[in-house]
């Protein structure tokens, strides 16, 4: 049995419709990211999810028991929901100790005192938070109050984990660490989460399974590899990875391919959506997957390197030709000129 | 989530209790008799009585030549207090600041009789004005000393709204203009005051229906010279016939909130404009302040000058006063100073006990005043409903009662509902009336501490197992503790400046300074009126010392 099911939830929000019928499922030990822009309704979902927000119409599970359905008008408070949410803010109580905060949850279950203590110190430790119990929020870093985020809503062991954000307010580059230990914690305590972000790599990483929503509707879900290989839409295509956009209209088409005619090019490309030749198509190719090649060649446009980007780890390279312009990342720097820029047909996804 | 039955019970609770004095005014003005006379029908007889008498013509024309001058004196004064302090390095500001909101504090009607006594026709600097000069060069007794004195007196409203939503400007909107070549007075002429006109006007009427409230001060320094406003009026039609002339008291009173009424609820539609351009942003929006150069001094002066006059003249009137043994032409201070009066107190019970009772209705009454404000807030917080709402317009209807009508529909209640009877001389009845005069700005102080609670700490609870109620407890109130603990030291100052709600229920244990004070006006005991007078002058600077010892905000 699924830990939580959603269906077909509605919501609207100062008479603008937040979600139009989203549905999901969440197996045990599953997580999944809930992926959008801001105003994709994500983080309503979420809240309606934990109670916090009441939906129009829908039905939402938790295991056995329905929390929330509008046709039969049950609606469980979210205290009595038993799921655990960590706040994009985190949402600590800024007038109680470390332990105070995470102890909440298990003195409302009526914990013993002792039990209390142990519970908590088990998962301050787990957590690494060991020696900073009976400090206050305002003395510890941003990460670290993250993790007394996380702490709370994990000590009483709800069944979901809900998540909202719950790195984004961190710099950059504790983030991306932040990331990859989230990911261990949760396969380590196999968790169920739902996990809301806009951030994509940040979605791929923490989650078996992404859900992109977009204008209230899941626009696709599936895991991260088929997300970011097989994008069933323009929109997803764009949103998941970093592009080339090359638009055009469809000349021919042969074997699932289809050729772009753009300005003064033609390009093959895969066709990954039911157009027909004649119509206008956008084709997007991710800037890791077009390359600069040695000359002339199937795929390939004679374009100008304008100018080289130092990014660090690497160059990118920005090309034009006439009004088409595109980027391309290689290891070294070039000189401006004339260069030959592939375009693998296998990689270049038409719509 | 649907409204909680608490919730709506609350409401229901604030409704009998706003609305019940405003329909027993309203029953009362259509009868033609006391309401409790076996004689009273239902009549427009009191109407026609009030609105043919040509003495409620002239005080309702008065009424609002002195509303308008109010305004025009200070609008335009509050709003330069407000951008000279706020926004320029005017000298000395940080502690002028909290100065400016003095008079907020101060009794009206004991302010009335500092000036009477300062610079009345034998005041103090009068005659030593007059020694000086041969004659003096004022008259305070007339509708020109009336309003200019309320006007001055007024200035701090206008300076609140003005100067907290000057604060909240986004300081890089005036150093745009600065960058692009504006002067320091330019910037505020054509970007600062621009932007908070919105708020401007919110003060603005708020002053223009406080000058309909007046009382204190006509009743004080409008009285020697006949001059009668709305207030006074009803205030004289109290023992007219002989009978109470409570039909006709209800009647003035109608006429009072037909004005005030629609006035309080503009207000409140003017507020969603008023902080209009008002971006909250975060920390870190300490803006440098506007160098004033060459006016920084003369700026100083003005700012003095104001405070001088509203609070310096008036207070060292009251202080003189309750010092001499007497006072006139030819007298010479140095031979009449006196601590006399300060023990004739102790020889009239009633004025010992007003003392006793005004503390005590300050501390624990504004004690269980902020407990029920607490209450009421709590019954509407973060919710959005038609409810919330319907409480929003229910709290700020009791701005439309001047205390004087708002303690004479309190008394008739107490007299009409006969359970009640019996907690009519007990300071219960005061309580009861001071808690609902109050209960617009108790809220606004509670409400803008729970405004600083951030949603998600209360859903955090939620989300962790505890229901509302629960939430309130461990969450929300330990949150708001100091905002609360402020908002107990600002009621137990306005409760004890309070002097107009208490007029007609004054009686035997429920003397209070203020209403004593009015009572005694009438007798002409001045050496006891400038001895009670300094000692509610005492108790509120008590209370004022330790809300800035505290560094509580003094304004919402």
């Amino acid at each position: 049995m699924p830990e939580l099911v959603v269906e077909q939830i509605h919501k609207r929000l100062g008479g603008n419709e937040v979600l139009k019928g989203v549905s999901l499922s969440l197996a045990r030990g599953e997580v999944i990211a809930l992926l959008g822009h801001s105003g994709s309704g994500k983080t309503t979902l979420l809240r309606s999810i934990a109670g916090l927000e009441t939906p129009d119409a829908g039905r939402i599970t938790l295991g056995d028991r329905t929390v929330f359905d509008a046709d039969r008008r049950i609606e469980v408070p979210p205290e009595k929901r038993g799921l655990g949410l960590v706040f994009q803010s985190y949402a600590l109580w800024p007038n109680r100790t470390v332990f105070a905060n995470v102890a909440y949850g298990l003195r409302l279950r009526r914990a013993g005192d002792a039990d209390v203590r142990r519970r908590v110190g088990e998962v301050l430790d787990r957590l690494g938070l060991g020696k900073f119990a009976e400090r206050y929020p305002h003395q510890l870093s941003g990460g670290q109050q993250q993790r007394v985020a996380l702490a709370r809503a994990l000590v009483y062991q709800p069944p979901v984990l809900l998540l909202d954000e719950p790195l984004s307010n961190l710099d950059a580059k504790l983030r991306e660490e932040a990331r990859s230990w989230l990911r261990q914690l949760i396969l380590q305590l196999q968790i169920s989460a739902v996990y809301v972000t806009h951030d994509q790599v940040e979605a791929m990483a923490v989650a078996d399974r992404v859900l992109f929503l977009r204008d209230g509707r899941i626009e696709q879900e599936g895991t991260p590899q088929d997300m970011y290989e097989h994008p069933a839409s323009a929109i997803t295509a764009d949103f998941m990875g970093t592009n080339n956009r090359l638009t055009g209209t469809l000349g021919a088409m042969a074997d699932g391919r289809g050729r772009l005619d753009g300005e003064d090019f033609g390009l093959w490309g895969r066709l990954c959506s039911p157009i027909g030749v004649g119509s206008a198509s956008t084709a997007f190719i991710r800037l890791e997957r077009t390359r600069l090649a040695d000359g002339s060649g199937e795929n390939r446009l004679a374009m100008r390197l304008e100018t080289s980007l130092y990014l660090g780890e690497r160059w990118e390279y920005l090309l034009t030709r006439g009004g088409l312009r595109v980027r391309a990342w290689g290891r070294a720097p070039l000189p401006p000129g004339e260069r030959w820029v592939e375009f693998p047909a296998d990689d270049l996804w038409l719509f | 989530m649907r409204a909680h039955p608490v919730r709506l019970a609350g409401v229901a609770v604030v409704a009998v209790v706003v609305l019940a004095p405003l329909g027993l005014v309203l029953y009362q003005s259509l009868l033609n008799a006391p309401f409790f006379s076996p004689a009273a029908r239902g009549s427009l007889a009191a109407y026609r009585y009030v609105l043919g008498d040509s003495d409620f013509h002239g005080a309702f024309l008065t009424s609002v030549i002195i509303a308008f001058g109010m305004v025009a004196i200070a609008m335009p004064l509050g709003g330069l207090l407000a951008f000279l302090v706020a926004r320029t390095d005017l000298p000395g500001r940080r502690w002028i600041e909290p100065l400016l909101l003095v008079p907020i504090f101060l009794s009206p009607v004991v302010l009335a009789f500092g000036y009477v006594v300062a610079v009345g026709p034998v005041g103090f600097f009068s005659l030593w004005v007059k020694a000086l000069i041969g004659s003096v060069p004022w008259n305070l007794y007339s509708v020109g000393g009336l309003i200019l004195i309320a006007g001055l007196t007024h200035v701090p409203h206008v300076y609140l709204y003005t100067a907290s939503a000057l604060k909240s400007l986004n300081p890089e909107l005036e150093e745009a203009a600065r960058t692009a070549g504006a002067g320091v007075w330019r910037v505020a002429l054509t970007v600062s005051l621009p932007l908070v006109t919105p708020a401007l006007v919110f003060s603005g009427v708020l002053v223009f229906f406080l000058g309909f409230e007046l009382f204190g001060l006509p009743l004080v320094l409008g009285d020697p010279a006949g001059i009668l406003v709305l207030t006074t009026y009803l205030y004289k039609l109290t023992n007219l016939l002989g009978t109470p002339s409570y039909h006709l008291m209800a009647v003035v009173a109608v006429a009072i909130i037909a004005v005030t009424l629609p006035l309080v609820y503009l207000q409140r539609h003017l507020l969603r404009y008023a902080n209009r351009y008002i971006t909250v942003v975060g920390k870190g929006l300490a803006a440098r302040p506007l160098p004033l150069g060459r006016y920084r001094w003369p700026a100083l002066v003005l700012v003095l000058a104001w405070l001088a006059v509203t609070v310096g003249v008036p207070l060292s009137g009251v202080a003189l006063r309750s010092v001499v043994a007497t006072w006139g032409e030819g007298v010479r201070l140095t031979e009449v100073l006196t601590l006399h009066h300060f023990r004739e107190l102790m020889e009239y019970p009633n004025l010992i006990r007003g003392i006793v009772n005004t503390l005590v209705i300050g501390t624990v009454g504004g004690g269980l005043a902020v407990a029920v404000y607490a209450g009421i807030a709590l019954v509407s917080h973060r919710w959005q409903g038609r409810g919330a709402m319907l409480l929003d317009y229910l709290v700020m209807t009791p701005r439309a009662l001047p205390g004087l009508i708002a303690g004479l529909a309190f008394l008739w209640i107490f007299l009409f509902f006969k359970p009640l009877a019996p907690f009519r001389s007990t300071l219960f009845s005061l309580w009861l009336a001071y808690t609902v005069v109050w209960v617009a700005y108790g809220l606004r102080l509670i409400s803008s501490a729970l405004y600083q609670v951030g949603p998600e700490l209360e859903e955090a609870a939620r989300v962790a197992g505890a229901g509302q109620a629960r939430v309130y407890r461990d969450v929300t109130l330990p949150l708001v503790r100091f905002g609360l603990l402020g908002s107990w030291l600002l009621i137990f100052m306005i409760f004890c400046r309070e002097y107009s709600t208490g007029v007609y229920l004054l009686g035997p244990n429920t003397e209070v300074i203020g209403s004593l004070i009015v009572s005694l006006w009438g007798t002409g005991a001045l050496d006891l009126i400038a001895a009670l007078s300094v000692i509610n002058v005492l108790l509120i600077g008590a209370g004022l010392a330790v809300a800035l010892r505290l560094g509580v905000r003094l304004h919402a």
